[in-house]
């Protein structure tokens, strides 16, 4: 701010006559920058305002409004037996995928980096190009298939290892280049000494490429956390069903949204998202820099 | 000691980065391996360290053939280019890395890396991390890592490369300190000819995968044994003119020199001495090459004076540069006609790029 100012006066100085016009000119394009940016803000604020403002509302709409303020409809929502089971089975399978798809990513990615196998590049192509078709649309039928003859339908198990087989090329991609760009001579240096190579991973490539590990943990627990077809295929049990699926059930018996409840549940099921990213981003957003002479 | 035999090391797509190479390095010996880049100085090294699988050859560290060891069982420590000290671990952590992989007591390895450091005079860092030390300081915390888990060999890469100049005069005197003071037998590689020369006990100048001198810093200085050697090592490079036996003596690039022994008319040789072995002359003389002074370089306490030689003389043989330090004061002018004597006892004769007379 004081920096614009300031170049504002001393342009005013050097060059008196056209002062006048390029002060105007300047304060014309700050409104209409301002005024555009306040638009674009509301229109992503708007829905977020809803989602504060409705759960505490008697009525709630579809609009955001100044609510008739009540607590009954955390006391609705309360009354759903499968409503906090259903948080609980979100977190179960986020985690669980998360650790999955990190340890195995991680590992996959490191022999990646470090091994030159012939055709390295297609395999990670070709896999990611497979990655959207896993948990698609489109290979459902013979995902359920599959589940159903390991006996994986209506468990946590096949919602994890179906969802973790949709985020691994993916995972293992980016994580690769994390490991590209740590140089190998940490390894070999550790290698001098005498690491194994479990040791080298444990003490020297986890620590370094672990912002690119907290990344893909956040990323495939917000995937998870968001993914409704899978378990809504995979499981029976309203009981396993995470908060994504039972969303899906908090209508009236004529088909019509119960408002009141949705946007109840909506703030309670975005809720342990915010609060990991706050987490992660306090803990994990910084990198480790030196160590190596450029 | 450190001995090698038939040592080979060739990469995929057939580059022979060392090539059937025989070196010993004998106990607590601070020995340099040097050589233009490319020359295959730090695969060698490499090798000894257990990095690289050699193609065929052995390696022996002690009484014992390490080929096949991992690098973790053969007792030696390695200081990278790049130090590589791990970003995440604080000065100590770092410092005491491998004896937590000897399963040391934390207690007493963290006992141990403050020891070393104190000796490096590092005690002021330890609860640093390497991205906040300055260069210098990071070459010393990875020489205390190497240090820390009593090595019975230290393999150097390129220790002084990423230092800035005076640092590295500073770290050079230090280096050898440290291992006069260790008496750990030491192979450190480096491209700087007058790093080898300042600290090494022996020297092994490398090109293309092959040795193609080993000796004395003085030795290698004085008496290079092929044209190579003789361009690679001094820091002002050696002249080397091309020049005939004729009528029993040499006639290089218009001068008439004294016969070495050895030689027969007729033969083509290439003569060779050190800009240091050469004086100024203002007046002819029949034993000098007589030129024009084209280029004077300031060197501080002399200057190097570079000659135009032989053109239109009777030789015929071209025209040359002939370059001669000078004391400082007794410069001569750019342009002014000039005439470089060699002192005879420091020639060297080269004949089909080995040295055959000195």
């Amino acid at each position: 701010m004081t920096v614009e100012e300031g170049r504002k006066t001393t342009s005013g100085v050097a060059r008196p006559a056209g002062a006048g016009a390029a002060r105007a000119r300047h304060a014309v394009a700050s409104i209409g920058r301002a005024t555009f940016l306040a638009a674009v803000a509301g229109f992503f604020a708007l829905p977020l305002l809803w989602l504060a403002t409705a759960p505490f509302d008697a009525h709630p709409t579809i609009t955001a409004s100044v609510p008739e303020f009540t607590l009954g409809n955390f006391r609705a929502l309360l009354d759903n037996p499968y409503v906090l089971s259903s948080l609980g089975n979100s977190v179960l399978q986020a985690a669980g995928s998360a650790v999955l798809v990190v340890v195995l990513a991680a590992l996959a990615a490191y022999a990646l980096s470090r091994v030159r196998i012939p055709g390295r590049d297609a395999l990670l192509y070709v896999l990611l190009l497979l990655s959207s078709v896993v948990t698609g649309t489109a290979a459902m039928v013979p995902i359920f298939e599959l589940a159903t003859r390991l006996n994986l339908v209506d468990t946590h198990l096949g919602v994890v290892l179906t969802l973790s087989g949709g985020l691994l090329p993916a995972a293992i991609f980016i994580l690769k280049d994390f490991m590209d760009a740590t140089p190998t001579s940490y390894e070999e240096s550790a290698r001098v000494f005498g690491a194994s190579p479990l040791q080298i991973l444990w003490h020297i490539v986890v620590p370094v490429v672990r912002p690119g590990l907290a990344t893909i943990a956040v990323w495939a627990v917000a995937s998870v956390w968001g993914s409704f077809l899978t378990p809504f295929i995979l499981l029976r049990d309203p009981e396993k069903s995470p908060g994504a699926v039972i969303l899906y059930t908090l209508y009236t018996e004529g088909g019509s949204p119960r408002l009141d409840l949705i946007s109840t549940f909506s703030l309670l099921y975005s809720l342990p998202v915010v609060l990991m990213y706050v987490f992660v981003s306090r803990k994990y957003g910084f990198r480790f820099h030196g160590g190596i002479k450029r | 000691m450190i001995s090698l035999h038939g040592l080979t090391k060739e990469f995929p797509g057939g580059v022979r980065a060392v090539d059937a190479l025989d070196l010993e390095i004998a106990d607590g010996e601070f020995f340099a391996l040097l050589g233009p880049s490319g020359c295959g100085k730090t695969t060698l090294l490499r090798t000894i360290a257990g990095l690289e699988t050699p193609t065929s050859g052995s390696v022996t560290i002690g009484s014992a053939d390490v080929t096949a060891l991992p690098p973790g069982r053969r007792d030696v420590a390695m200081v990278f280019q790049d130090y590589a000290l791990f970003p995440h671990m604080d000065v100590t952590a770092n410092i005491a890395y491998p004896l937590r992989i000897k399963k040391v007591p934390r207690a007493e390895r963290e006992d141990k890396a403050a020891a070393t450091a104190a000796r490096l005079s590092l005690s002021e860092l330890l609860a640093r991390r390497p991205g906040q030390l300055s260069g210098g300081q990071q070459q010393r915390v990875a020489l205390a890592r190497a240090i820390a888990c009593h090595p019975t060999v230290f393999l150097f890469d390129e220790p002084l490369s990423n230092l800035d100049a005076r640092m590295r005069l500073e770290a050079r005197t230090f280096l050898k300190r440290l291992q006069r003071e260790l008496a750990v037998t030491t192979v450190f590689v480096t491209h700087d000819q007058s790093e080898a020369l300042a600290m090494a006990d022996r020297i092994a100048v490398m090109s293309a995968g092959r040795i193609m001198q080993v000796g004395t810093p003085s030795e290698v200085f004085q008496r290079p044994s092929s044209t190579f050697v003789a361009s690679f090592i001094g820091s002002t490079p050696m002249n080397l003119l091309p020049g005939v036996v004729q009528d029993g003596a040499l006639r290089v690039a218009g001068a008439v020199l004294p016969l070495p022994e050895g030689l027969a008319e007729g033969e083509e040789i290439v003569y060779g001495l050190r800009p240091e072995y050469m004086d100024l002359s203002c007046s002819a003389r029949e034993d000098a090459f007589a030129g024009r002074v084209s280029v004077v370089e300031n060197l501080g306490t002399s200057f190097l004076v570079t000659l135009e030689v032989g053109s239109g003389t009777r030789t015929g043989t071209g025209e040359h540069l002939v370059q001669a330090v000078v004391p400082e004061d007794a410069e001569p002018a750019p342009g002014a006609a000039a005439w470089a004597v060699p002192r005879h006892p420091r020639a060297l004769v080269y004949r089909d790029g080995g040295l055959v007379a000195a």
